[in-house]
């Protein structure tokens, strides 16, 4: 009797578990099926509230390609993405070096500089930001995107906590051999971080795929700027287009949620891990 | 900003051994090749975040419009000295508070509720709500904007729609052009985006606790409400702090976006705030004095806060171990 009880307690205590964690994953995730749907409904369609397309259509798609020039701000933004990945990836692989293969003056002191950076809003710097763009006559130019973030502190304390954990003997017995201390980092080093410097990367690239701000600031042309400010532009200018709208939104969200798709456990882990700025 | 990283420039810091005797020539040649290597970031993080930085402060006590061949006129403190009459100051500044206060629920109330009472789920079920509800923190805010933009429309909206259904509304909600919802329909949407994140590292951080603490617990006889006020509120004290000083610093940055797609800051400024203010001083009023001063005023006073936290955290940091 007693034991039934309990055993039915602990059903309802696992019931409601999953409930208020399903309840958590419809919401986080209604908004993206609803996205999709309304991208592949017709028309006539759009503004009924059936939650599934009875009519499947890529006229929305076809439509968003034509009004904005797609096709050349998601290669802007591809653009932008990798190339400022790789530069934030290479330039904090050779501080995170410096920092854990040397014991120098003032290491403490640089590194508290880099660290503390995260104190500074971007909205706080973003006026002489603009006026030094605007001076190297950047604005409008994919340079001016790319240049002021090829460093990105963030990726120098994350690798400096990945390096940090190879062991320190292992960096003595490869220098005892011999090896340069280019070839210790890149043939030594680099092949047994390649797991956290890739999430690492993953993680650069999103943020870069999902900048809006900086974009706002120093672009103004449809042709010279990221999806994401497309994007922008396209909900401001459209009047009752939420299918192509949807359309818009779904093609300029697709790169990210594909990668999402395929690594998630990783992405997951380096976020909780590696925060939120 | 790293979980991790708040804490570290103490670790950095201890002390490092320098050796005083005369080394070879070659030797001390090596003694810039650290240097070498923190070049090309030292340079970029110089350029683009001090200098700017500096910059700012420099402007603050400036008049200028902006333009390249206007003159910058110097004025003193007196940006400073008006800064708290500038139009809408107040009203931003109250908004910032709502926002700060309105993105908690989200960052950490729900999450830490959902955190203990879904802890040890089962790896695969809890594999799979990981993927779905962090799904949000990965979307770009402007795509974010724009699907809610939709779901929240007036009259085509689903929300709308539904609320009309189950209420019988007698008109729709206007979220975003109704002066009574449009800050909290960005709260929502700021916090929407979090929910799931935070939810994730409450959930790490309970996986983290030994659980002997919570057996030892049990049996004292303790009941569930007394070992999470007692064992577990303690032991989760400096990821709560991590998360209240992460919305306390950060909510109005990330509430940015949406302002910005969504309401630019109407109707009436009920949904500007104060990183909303710099924008529209410098970029639409063209006040670069004002904006400077402004952004200088609030980047101190958030450093002492995050000062604060941080104090806080170490003091609290006991618990860790």
């Amino acid at each position: 009797m007693e034991n039934a009880g309990r055993r039915a307690g602990l059903y309802t205590s696992a019931a409601l578990k999953h409930a208020s964690l399903v309840a958590l994953a419809l919401l986080a995730v209604f908004p993206l099926y609803w996205m999709i749907v309304t991208s592949l409904k017709p028309e006539t369609e759009v503004f009924t509230s059936s939650l599934i397309p009875l009519h499947l259509t890529l006229d929305n798609y076809v439509h968003a390609w034509n009004a904005i020039p797609m096709g050349r701000m998601l290669t802007n933004s591809m653009v932008v993405a990798v190339i400022q990945t790789a530069a934030q990836l290479i330039t904090s692989i050779f501080a995170a070096y410096a920092f854990t293969r040397w014991e120098f003056r003032g290491s403490s002191f640089i590194f508290g500089l880099i660290a503390l950076t995260w104190l500074v809003p971007f909205q706080v710097i973003m006026i002489p930001n603009y006026v030094a763009i605007s001076g190297f006559g950047w604005r409008d130019h994919l340079a001016g995107l790319i240049v002021p973030n090829i460093a990105s502190a963030f990726a120098v304390l994350q690798l400096y906590n990945a390096f940090k954990s190879y062991p320190k003997t292992l960096i003595e017995a490869a220098r005892l051999d011999g090896a340069s201390d280019m070839g210790l980092l890149w043939r030594t080093i680099m092949p047994n971080l390649k797991a956290p410097v890739a999430s690492i990367g993953i993680l650069l690239f999103i943020t870069s795929w999902n900048d809006y701000f900086w974009p706002l600031l120093v672009t103004t042309k449809l042709e010279n700027t990221t999806i994401q400010k497309g994007l922008q532009m396209f909900i401001s200018s459209d009047g009752n287009m939420w299918g192509a709208l949807m359309a818009a939104t779904t093609i300029a969200s697709l790169p990210v949620l594909l990668i999402y798709l395929m690594l998630q456990r990783q992405i997951i882990d380096s976020f909780v891990k590696g925060g939120l700025k | 900003m790293s979980y991790e990283a708040v804490g570290m420039p103490r670790h950095a810091a201890g002390a490092k051994p320098k050796s005083k005797e005369r080394k070879p020539f070659l030797l001390r040649l090596g003694r810039i090749k650290p240097y070498i290597y923190l070049l090309p970031a030292l340079v970029s993080i110089g350029y683009w975040i001090y200098k700017p930085l500096l910059q700012t402060f420099q402007l603050s006590i400036y008049q200028w419009n902006l333009l390249p061949t206007s003159p910058k006129q110097f004025v003193g403190l007196k940006n400073f000295n008006q800064l708290f009459s500038l139009p809408e100051m107040g009203i931003a500044l109250w908004n910032t508070l709502i926002y700060t206060l309105g993105v908690i629920p989200f960052s950490l109330i729900i999450p830490l509720v959902i955190a203990i009472a879904t802890d040890n789920i089962g790896r695969k079920a809890s594999n799979i709500y990981r993927a779905l509800i962090f799904l949000p923190m990965i979307m770009a805010p402007v795509a974010v904007s724009s699907v809610w933009r939709w779901i929240m429309h007036p009259t085509n909206g689903i929300l709308n729609k539904a609320l009309t259904d189950w209420f019988h509304l007698s008109e729709p909600i206007r979220f975003f052009t109704d002066e009574h919802w449009a800050i909290w329909s960005i709260t929502f949407i700021t916090g929407w985006k979090l929910l799931g994140f935070s939810t994730l590292i409450f959930s790490a951080a309970m996986t983290g606790i030994n659980k002997e603490y919570i057996e030892a617990a049990k049996i004292d006889r303790a009941g569930s409400f007394q070992i999470i006020w007692h064992v577990l509120l303690p032991l989760l004290s400096p990821t709560i702090l991590f998360m209240l000083m992460m919305s306390t610093l950060f909510a109005s940055e990330w509430s940015f976006s949406y302002i910005n797609v969504l309401t630019q800051g109407g109707p009436f400024n009920t949904t500007t705030n104060i990183y909303y203010l710099l924008w529209t001083y410098g970029f639409q009023s063209f006040n670069i004095g004002a904006s400077s001063a402004a952004a200088a005023v609030f980047f101190l006073g958030f450093g002492v806060l995050a000062w604060l936290f941080m104090r806080l955290t170490r003091k609290l940091s006991f618990f860790d171990n």
